[in-house]
């Protein structure tokens, strides 16, 4: 319904969780490859169709690859940047003041970054240094390093329940657990016999956890019992990129793929694909429900488009 | 517990889904009892399988293998990961195999495995003579299998050679000494029976002298033959012993060489392989670029790019042959930078904080709660006390712009586009059909200046949003049922009653609300503010 293009190749798109008609897009030049990279926070127009308007943007050296809107302040996001750098940025300061950290610990791309829901203090960041860093914003440094997968973290997940604990998929083809207050992962999931580049906990079951990979495929997994999923997910012809659970349906699911859809999924349904989205015309790369409109959903991709539409309507407009 | 104290918030935290119910209200019964282990909060993240034994079985197979042991350990814990063993299994398993021994079976199988392990750690220059190398373990205690490998085998080479050549020597003296003369003496008395036959014993004594003579030359002959042979068989020995030497050497070398090279291709095949290998390679638009590509990209890494680093592992396309199709355009800067160029869009940014030291500004709104943490008051305890007096300035503005906004819109709502609720998501479990676009539109009236306006309630109140709750129509079934119970606990539904009241008042414009609170949590029927009130008033009780 709402489409802006934007001139480099998106990564993720983030709802805010205090405004509802505010996103934020963060992109990469050169398909992320080598290029700077930019931040855009866009607002919804008050009509359905249209372009969406830029509040602000930032320029950042190395491509933006993730981005994580504050819980705690509704002006702050932070950024996952290439260069192994974790920026914050404040929306009502003008870009010249901005941004007001650069947090450089981690020594490769930083690829996954989520900010806890439930105690709003503090915010998680995965990289392909193998290590998952847990930081606050009124630190200088990280707070703690979580050093065991063997290979790219290319994702982080709070539980929207349990403060403490948080899920990371890695490119070792596992899903990790941890719980901050525990000095090593708590659970291991081998998942999948591929890459694992997503996952997201179900925001209605704390046990739940959806995880998609480069082998098509969206596994839905309960902690308890791990060893076999309670669903598998196919219908995507490449690899899936990112999944996310709704936070208004306890069953529903959104995920994107290299084949350049967004399908819709319940995975309690014996035919799990409730709908498909084909309007980006290059890899779709984030997704993102908004918490607070219902049904509202966002999507950008490498094609440069972003895209805000209601589910069950057409993206593309009549 | 510091765990228990720390998951409070947790337990009733109403979904409002009957599949919910039953977890949450375990839950709140273990934290009073904090022992029941498999719905303790703590531990559902935590693998509470006890150890698999034939896992670990299988594990300590997998470990002992001699290959295994040359690669990282690392990479030995990812495989088990990836086997499915938890991590008390494997860390058992690494237990049950010490690193260097060379014996890998426990120490339960000793006689088995000084057998096999000296079949396997036999080196081929000894090979000639088992039988003094097989007495050598057989003395030894079980303390020399601890030590080092190689140390074994130079020890035992030495050891090996030695005896090789004082048994050889030892033996060509002897032979030289005592068989050869025999020979010799056997032969003269062979002749001298037939010169007996011939001559008589007046020949024996000229023989006997001569025999001596003979005996004596011939005794000295095989002395120097003997101290020659002797020579050359010890030199040929120490020669042969330097060879050995240096062959082994050599061996170890390449041992070392091939033992690097086989690990940096397995850390190749896992890193360079999976990760834009794929993509790259099984392309197939671009098949001619590609095969150009891979042999000029042996490593996972690109040092000739002087400042910024491409990215030197993507995120992987595909786990099979069938690659996604890249844009042409990612191909073109791929090969770009395989060149070594720069693509010419980049501009040299400088992002560093301008001011590191800049106060990071108060926020101007007060985090609202999420849709799935319903009305729990505990976990908006600690957002309550982020300052009433922000919420009314943020909601205020907030409401007049979006007045504003939703005031150009056209005709038929008075509502951004975006909230207007879509029907056409249907769950098996939520029911999400709305009663009627009516009340769904006036009741949405309300909802932009209540979203973002929270009461400074304190934590037992619910948030707005249960307001809003209350006008959606969520778990009918479940309400019904359930708020024939509470009506019998008339104390603790009034004041929640009371309370709500208080809340809709302030939160409502009309008084319709009201007037459906004051019609008592009885009146299920019809009205709609009923049903929601006694889902409502349901979930604060299930918390005590």
């Amino acid at each position: 319904m709402n489409v802006s293009k934007t001139p480099f190749n998106g990564y993720s798109v983030k709802f805010s969780p205090f405004y509802e008609d505010r996103l934020a897009v963060a992109t990469a030049q050169n398909f992320g490859i080598i290029g700077n990279g930019r931040v855009h926070v866009f607002s919804l127009p008050p009509t359905p169709t249209g372009a969406l308007t830029e509040i602000i943007s930032f320029d950042t050296a190395d491509g933006v690859y993730d981005l994580a809107w504050s819980e705690s302040h509704d002006s702050l996001l932070i950024a996952a940047v290439a260069d192994g750098s974790v920026k914050l940025f404040d929306t009502n300061l003008p870009p010249p003041q901005n941004p007001l950290r650069s947090f450089q610990e981690h020594t490769r791309e930083v690829h996954g970054v989520d900010y806890n829901p439930t105690r709003r203090d503090s915010f998680v960041t995965a990289s392909w240094d193998d290590t998952v860093k847990l930081w606050s914003l009124d630190r200088p440094a990280s707070i703690r390093t979580f050093k065991e997968h063997a290979y790219c973290v290319y994702s982080v997940a709070w539980n929207p329940r349990h403060a403490d604990v948080f899920a990371s998929a890695s490119g070792d083809c596992t899903v990790r657990v941890w719980d901050v207050r525990e000095p090593g992962s708590t659970m291991i999931i081998p998942g999948h016999e591929a890459e694992i580049l997503y996952c997201d906990w179900n925001k209605y079951d704390e046990c739940l956890i959806a995880t998609s990979s480069v082998d098509k495929s969206i596994r839905v997994w309960d902690v308890r019992n791990y060893r076999v999923p309670i669903a598998s997910l196919n219908g995507h012809g490449f690899a899936v990129r990112k999944v996310k659970f709704s936070p208004h349906h306890r069953n529903l699911m959104m995920s994107c793929s290299y084949d350049m859809t967004v399908c819709m999924w319940d995975f309690m349904v014996e035919d799990s694909l409730v709908g498909r989205y084909d309007h980006h015309s290059e890899f779709a790369i984030g997704v993102d429900f908004n918490v607070l409109v219902e049904g509202l959903v966002a999507s950008t991709g490498w094609d440069q488009m972003v895209f805000v539409w209601q589910h069950g309507t057409e993206p593309r407009g009549p | 517990m510091a765990t228990e104290s720390s998951s409070p918030p947790n337990p009733p935290a109403a979904g409002g889904t009957p599949q919910n119910s039953a977890t949450e209200t375990v839950q709140p019964a273990n934290e009073v009892k904090q022992d029941a282990a498999p719905q303790n909060p703590k531990s559902v993240f935590v693998n509470s399988e006890p150890i698999r034994e034939d896992q670990v079985q299988n594990a300590v197979k997998f470990l002992s293998h001699p290959k295994v042991r040359d690669s990282p350990v690392f990479h030995r814990r990812n495989f088990l990961e990836k086997k499915g063993l938890t991590k008390e299994e494997i860390d058992e398993a690494f237990r049950r195999v010490p690193d260097p021994s060379p014996s890998a079976q426990p120490t339960v199988t000793n006689q088995v495995g000084q057998g096999v392990t000296t079949s396997t750690i036999q080196p081929t220059s000894v090979s000639q003579t088992p039988v003094p190398i097989i007495t050598v373990p057989s003395s030894a205690s079980s303390s020399m299998f601890a030590l080092a490998r190689s140390r074994f085998q130079w020890y035992h080479a030495v050891f090996a050679v030695s005896l090789l050549a004082a048994s050889g020597a030892g033996t060509a003296i002897w032979v030289k000494k005592s068989m050869i003369p025999r020979l010799k003496s056997w032969i003269r008395w062979v002749v001298m029976e037939e010169k007996n036959g011939d001559g008589g014993i007046t020949n024996i004594k000229p023989t006997l002298a001569e025999e001596a003579a003979a005996a004596a030359k011939a005794a000295a002959a095989a002395a120097s033959d003997v101290a020659k042979a002797s020579q050359e068989m010890m030199i040929s020995r120490y020669e042969e012993k330097v060879n050995m030497e240096k062959f082994m050497d050599l061996m170890q070398m390449q041992v070392k060489e091939i033992r690097s090279m086989g690990s940096a291709i397995k850390h190749l095949e896992g890193r360079s392989d999976k990760i834009e290998r794929t993509h790259l390679v099984e392309h197939g638009g671009h098949s001619g670029s590609i095969t150009n590509l891979k042999p000029t990209y042996p490593n996972g890494h690109k040092p000739e790019i002087d400042s910024h680093s491409a990215r030197s592992s993507l995120p992987p396309t595909s786990a099979d042959k069938s690659a996604p199709p890249h844009p042409n355009s990612y191909m073109d800067i791929m090969a770009m930078v395989q060149r070594g160029e720069r693509p010419p869009n980049i501009r040299d940014i400088n992002d560093q904080p301008p001011n590191p030291n800049q106060q990071i500004s108060n926020p101007r709104l007060a985090p609202r709660s999420k849709p799935w943490e319903g009305a729990y008051q505990a976990k908006t305890s600690s957002r309550g006390g982020f300052g009433s007096a922000l919420n009314g300035e943020g909601g205020s503005d907030f409401g007049a712009q979006n007045n504003e906004a939703s005031n150009q819109v056209d005709a038929q709502s008075t509502v951004p586009w975006w909230q207007k609720k879509n029907s056409r998501i249907t769950e098996t479990e939520y029911v999400e059909a709305k009663p009627g676009s009516t009340t769904v539109v006036q009741t949405n009236e309300q909802p932009p200046i209540q979203r973002t306006w929270v009461p400074p309630q304190p934590p037992p109140v619910a948030m707005p949003e249960a307001a809003e709750a209350i006008r959606r129509p969520k778990s009918k079934k479940e309400a019904e049922p359930v708020s024939q119970e509470t009506s019998g606990e008339g104390f603790s539904a009034a004041e929640v009653t009371d309370e709500l009241q208080r809340i809709t008042k302030i939160s409502e414009s009309g008084g319709e609300v009201e007037e459906m609170h004051s019609g008592g949590q009885e009146t299920n029927g019809g009205l709609l503010g009923g049903l929601k009130l006694s889902e409502i008033e349901e979930e604060p009780v299930q918390s005590y």
